[in-house]
């Protein structure tokens, strides 16, 4: 019983739900538009399967190989270490724009982060992460 | 502030020693040092003597509750490198990272017990699960400790997304991220609180759930518990898990009664759920290992006493479970990282070749299981009392104290593998006097909390 | 005082003992138990104000290391504690698990346990000690039991402690009920007679008590635990720890539910004479002797529970002394049982015969204790069995004619015991065997003694429970 309660407070307790009613209606729509219309062509479209049709598409050439070839893992470790260091840059815009207001404070509070993410440049170095051959 | 501060640099200056220093033990000391220097700093902070101060903008507050835990995981991370230091060492190539993500875990830790909005509260877990993925699949020519850490990191990144989810609805019910916020709509001329920040918190609370791996959110722990080494097992079964729980009672302490009635029904249930799947698929494990992951989830059930009390024998008694809890398991896994065989037969006969291991890993099990006299029976006392103190229905104790009772079938069979069966418990290497002594001074250490638990609380209130 | 002496001789002599080697720590055991029985004497003649201890104990709880001998019933059970261990270690010394020093030690923390049931005045100590007695009596069972121990011993474990830890959600449930909240026995008591406590907190109380007894349908662990334990424990499990039930549920369970137990008195006293005629059939169909035995112990049990709960105040008399009489009785009883396997080699009654013309003075004492078993007037039995009786027949005539078939049975099953033992021809088995040595006729010689003079002279016991009687009556 409690749990129904817990229910109907949904729907009545908050009028945020009911604002919520419109957006609920037009997802309920919208999926069910696409749902029928990928169902019924799929019921009622004609169907004829060839080899031709099922292999995968590379702009007319005939498909060569396998997609998946390996890949050395440094390039993931290069490519991560990279966003790291992408990201870092991009807390400098905001901070180029705020940089008089934020003062000293905020002086030492990039130098703080900067000097972290030098120790971790340091270390990554000094563990070899970026040499490129063993 | 200082735990935070202090872990996270000893982080950075392990990392540092990681590529300065080659000798392999030099690390272990260093480890040592760092999580002494971080104990005593923590206390210093405790009785206000001396603390580095940041203006956190309130996303911070330290209250002796939350430091006193800090100084509970701290020293039992202490311990715990101590007594399995040189098991740590051993697990790979990168002897000196473990360290260096044990100590960002602490720092993850002293996030959680002293967080003051949501957001710190995610950073939080987020340090302290990112860690957790990597120690995870630390061990990586075993391919079972690569699968554990591909699955704990899935599933914890979904979970994430939930916390995240319900974050953000909490956020957009109360305007800002406060610990405190209530959100509440005007609805027929009375307050209501809103739907959004309900549902909110119901997903911050699955996902800490599925951190707690309280059923039914469990699914995840044998396979990760068993896959990862067992030295880490050891330290994610237990601090790390006992933290999550300090986050969330802080979190529903903050906004109680806020899921009304409802909470009356779904917490008893996860709590009958816990227990009874914990207990009853540890009952039929061969495996000690894999014994010690589902009995983790039945502590939890028991742990979850204390969200549900929500009063001050509640918090004392989590602090105790902590405790109690801690000691025995990482007392056992220690023991266990140096046997040949993880099946319960591995341990035929290991009272007559080590008597003093042996009788350490039965005050440990029996403090697992609450018997009278181990600190496993206060932990377990204080989470009932606490409960039929709040006003709990006596079925679910009733329910709760069968489950003990079943959870004393799986133990025992460890006491009975040690004693009363005929063997060779094989080991890798003869246990040191050291690791005996302070496998001897945990399992004093239960005793002691057994008989005078008082001992433990004098130091959160003065 | 003497409270706290009596469980910490044997806990500080147990410790010390799991350190010693060779032989001398036999002595060692031997001389705290008799210690102990001094203390325990002493209590008998000793001033109120040292019979009880109180404590500090978990203020933030609310519980007090409070112990104390509050009436007769206290000062007898210690009594018979103290006085049993004695007994058995002298007449076991023989036994093949009578040879190591953790033998001993985990025996002695065995007395302090019990000690610490009989004495606590606390419900949360009380608990504790419950569990304590226990772990120790695992150990002992499953390491020197029989074949089949781990699993037996494993069984009787699990049963106990459900038992127990219902009855800590029961005490649990009781404290927070009060006004002021508090384990102590006298609060506990006096919130009672308000009538506050619901009657399924009875029965949370009631399961660990009618386990510990055990009463019908709760005693299938026990006849295979005797069976399966090495006997000096055995000893202590039917002569002392059975006593432990039916202990608590005279100082807690009466006075904690007078509504309770008087409404569902009918239902435990209609268990109880099931389970006395089903225990005594049943053994009269047994061959193993320890098991004959076992199935006895229930009998006698259950007529005592049933009276617990039905009884006047003289039929708890009668209770209170049969708990101290069964005790050293069966205690006598198991002493020959464990000498005659000790000679033969064998349990089994079929393969026994004529011992009396190969052990004269075992088989002497073996009918002696065997009429004690029958309740023969003249033995100590008798006395208790007649108020018990008498006590149950003014609550229900047709259930005394019921109960009262068990003593026939009793009579049935102890006599052919003693005659396949002791009569008949004598076999291959039974050609080797001599008279026993010393130390267990000593033993039971003393239990011989004591159950002749108190069947003549019932008086100073009964003395000794008037007050616990008074007091449980004066409450309800």
């Amino acid at each position: 019983m409690l749990w129904t309660n817990f229910l109907m407070n949904v729907s009545t307790a908050s009028n945020t739900a009911v604002d919520y009613f419109p957006i609920g209606i037009q997802l309920i729509f919208a999926v069910g538009f696409v749902a029928t219309m990928i169902g019924v062509s799929a019921l009622i479209g004609p169907k004829r399967q060839t080899s031709d049709k099922l292999q995968s598409f590379e702009s007319g050439i005939e498909s060569v190989g396998n997609a998946r070839q390996p890949m050395a893992i440094k390039y993931f470790l290069v490519a991560i270490l990279f966003v790291l260091f992408d990201v870092e840059v991009i807390f400098f815009y905001p901070y180029a724009i705020n940089f008089r207001d934020l003062g000293w404070n905020g002086f030492f509070a990039v130098l703080m982060f900067v000097s972290l993410f030098l120790a971790g440049f340091i270390y990554i170095i000094k563990k070899g992460a970026l040499k490129w051959e063993d | 502030m200082n735990a935070i501060i202090v872990s996270a640099v000893f982080g950075v200056l392990m990392m540092f020693a990681s590529f300065l220093v080659n000798n392999k033990n030099v690390y272990r000391y260093l480890a040592i040092i760092g999580l002494s220097v971080l104990l005593l700093a923590n206390i210093l902070e405790t009785y206000a003597i001396w603390s580095i101060k940041f203006d956190s903008f309130l996303q911070l507050s330290f209250e002796r509750f939350g430091l006193f835990f800090n100084s509970i995981a701290i020293a039992a991370t202490l311990f715990y490198v101590l007594l399995s230091g040189k098991d740590i060492v051993r697990v790979g190539n990168y002897s000196a990272e473990y360290f260096v993500l044990i100590f960002f875990i602490l720092c993850g830790v002293s996030l959680i017990t002293s967080y003051n909005s949501l957001l710190m509260l995610f950073l939080g877990i987020e340090i302290i699960s990112i860690p957790l993925y990597i120690l995870t699949g630390s061990d990586k020519k075993n391919l079972k400790s690569n699968e554990a850490a591909l699955k704990y990191f899935l599933m914890g990144a979904f979970s994430t997304g939930l916390m995240l989810m319900g974050i953000a609805l909490s956020y957009g019910a109360v305007g800002n991220f406060g610990l405190e916020g209530r959100g509440v709509v005007a609805f027929g001329g009375s307050m209501r609180v809103s739907f959004l920040e309900v549902a909110g918190l119901l997903l911050l609370f699955i996902s800490m759930s599925f951190k707690a791996s309280a059923a039914p959110f469990h699914f995840w722990t044998p396979d990760v518990y068993e896959g990862a080494p067992s030295v880490f097992t050891s330290f994610m079964a237990t601090i790390v898990k006992a933290t999550v729980f300090i986050g969330m009672i802080k979190l529903l302490e903050a906004r109680t009664g806020i899921f009304g009635p409802t909470w009356q029904i779904i917490l008893p249930l996860m709590i009958v759920l816990t227990l009874a799947i914990g207990n009853i698929t540890a009952v039929f494990q061969q495996s000690v290992k894999r014994m010690l992951a589902y009995s983790s989830i039945a502590q939890a059930g028991f742990m979850l006493f204390a969200l549900w009390s929500a009063n001050d024998m509640g918090r004392e008694g989590i602090l105790l479970y902590s405790v109690a809890y801690t000691l025995a398991t990482v007392g056992i896994f220690a023991v266990l990282v140096k046997m040949k065989d993880y099946t319960f037969d591995g341990f035929n006969g290991l009272a007559a070749k080590q008597p003093l291991v042996a009788a350490s890993v039965a005050v440990f099990v029996l403090s697992l299981a609450g018997i009278p006299l181990t600190a496993g029976f206060f932990a377990k006392y204080f989470m009932l009392a606490s409960a039929i103190k709040s006003g709990a229905g006596v079925w679910l104790l009733v329910v709760a104290v069968v489950f003990a009772a079943v959870s004393v079938y799986y133990y025992f069979r460890l006491i009975q593998a040690m004693y009363f069966k005929e063997g060779e418990a094989e080991m890798f290497e003869q246990p040191t006097n050291s690791f005996k002594g302070m496998l001897a001074i945990f399992a004093v250490l239960l005793i002691v909390l057994g008989i005078a638990p008082s001992l433990l609380f004098n130091y959160l209130y003065f | 005082m003497i409270p706290v002496l009596l469980i910490t001789l044997p806990i500080f002599s147990g410790l010390m003992a799991f350190f010693m080697k060779g032989q001398s720590v036999k002595s060692w055991a031997l001389l705290s138990s008799f210690a102990v029985l001094g203390i325990s004497i002493w209590s008998l003649f000793s001033d109120a104000n040292l019979l009880s201890y109180s404590q500090a104990w978990l203020p933030s709880l609310g519980s007090r290391f409070d112990l104390t001998m509050q009436d007769g019933l206290s000062k007898l059970m210690c009594l018979l504690t103290a006085l049993s261990f004695p007994l058995v270690l002298i007449s076991t010394q023989q036994n093949s698990s009578n040879q190591s020093p953790h033998f001993f030690a985990l025996m002695l923390l065995t007395q302090a346990g019990l000690m610490g049931v009989f004495l606590a005045a606390d419900a949360l100590l009380f608990y504790f000690f419950w569990e304590l007695a226990l772990i120790p009596v695992y150990f002992l069972c499953s390491i020197w039991g029989g074949e089949k121990r781990i699993a037996v011993t494993f069984k009787f474990f699990i049963y106990t402690f459900v038992g127990s830890i219902l009855m800590l959600v029961g005490i649990l449930s009781l404290y927070y009920m009060q006004d002021t909240p508090s384990f102590a026995w006298s609060s506990l008591t006096a919130n009672a007679s308000k009538g506050i406590y619901p009657n399924w907190a009875f029965w949370l109380f009631f399961l660990a008590f009618a386990i510990k007894m055990p009463i019908f349908p709760l005693h299938t662990w026990q006849p295979d635990a005797y069976e399966q334990s090495p006997t000096p424990v055995t000893m202590i499990l039917s002569g002392v720890m059975v006593k432990m039930g039916l202990f608590a549920a005279i100082r807690w369970l009466l006075p904690l539910f007078p509504k309770a137990t008087e409404q569902f008195a009918w239902v435990i006293v209609c268990c109880s004479v099931i389970g006395m005629i089903y225990a005594s059939l049943l053994a009269i169909r047994q061959d193993d002797i320890k098991r004959l035995i076992a199935y006895s112990s229930i009998a006698h049990i259950g007529l005592m529970s049933a009276v617990i709960f039905s009884g006047n105040a003289s039929g708890m008399g009668g209770v209170m002394i049969q708990m101290f009489h069964h005790g050293v009785n069966v205690i006598g009883l198991w002493i020959v049982a464990n000498a005659i396997e000790q000679k033969l080699g064998t349990r089994s009654l079929s393969e026994m015969g004529g011992l009396a013309q190969k052990a004269p003075t075992l088989s002497i004492l073996l009918v002696v204790m065997s009429l004690a078993n029958v309740a023969l007037p003249l033995t100590n039995a008798f006395v208790g069995e007649f108020l018990m009786f008498n006590s149950l027949f003014k609550y229900n005539v047709w259930l005394t004619a019921v109960a009262g078939i068990s003593i026939i049975l009793a009579a049935v099953y102890t006599l052919n015991m003693v005659q396949k033992v002791i009569y008949g021809e004598v076999n291959s088995l039974t050609e080797k065997a001599t008279d026993t040595p010393f130390n267990v006729n000593f033993s039971l010689v003393l239990i011989a003694i004591l159950i002749v003079v108190m069947g003549v002279y019932p008086q100073p016991l009964l003395d000794l429970t008037k007050d616990a009687v008074t007091q449980l009556f004066a409450q309800q």
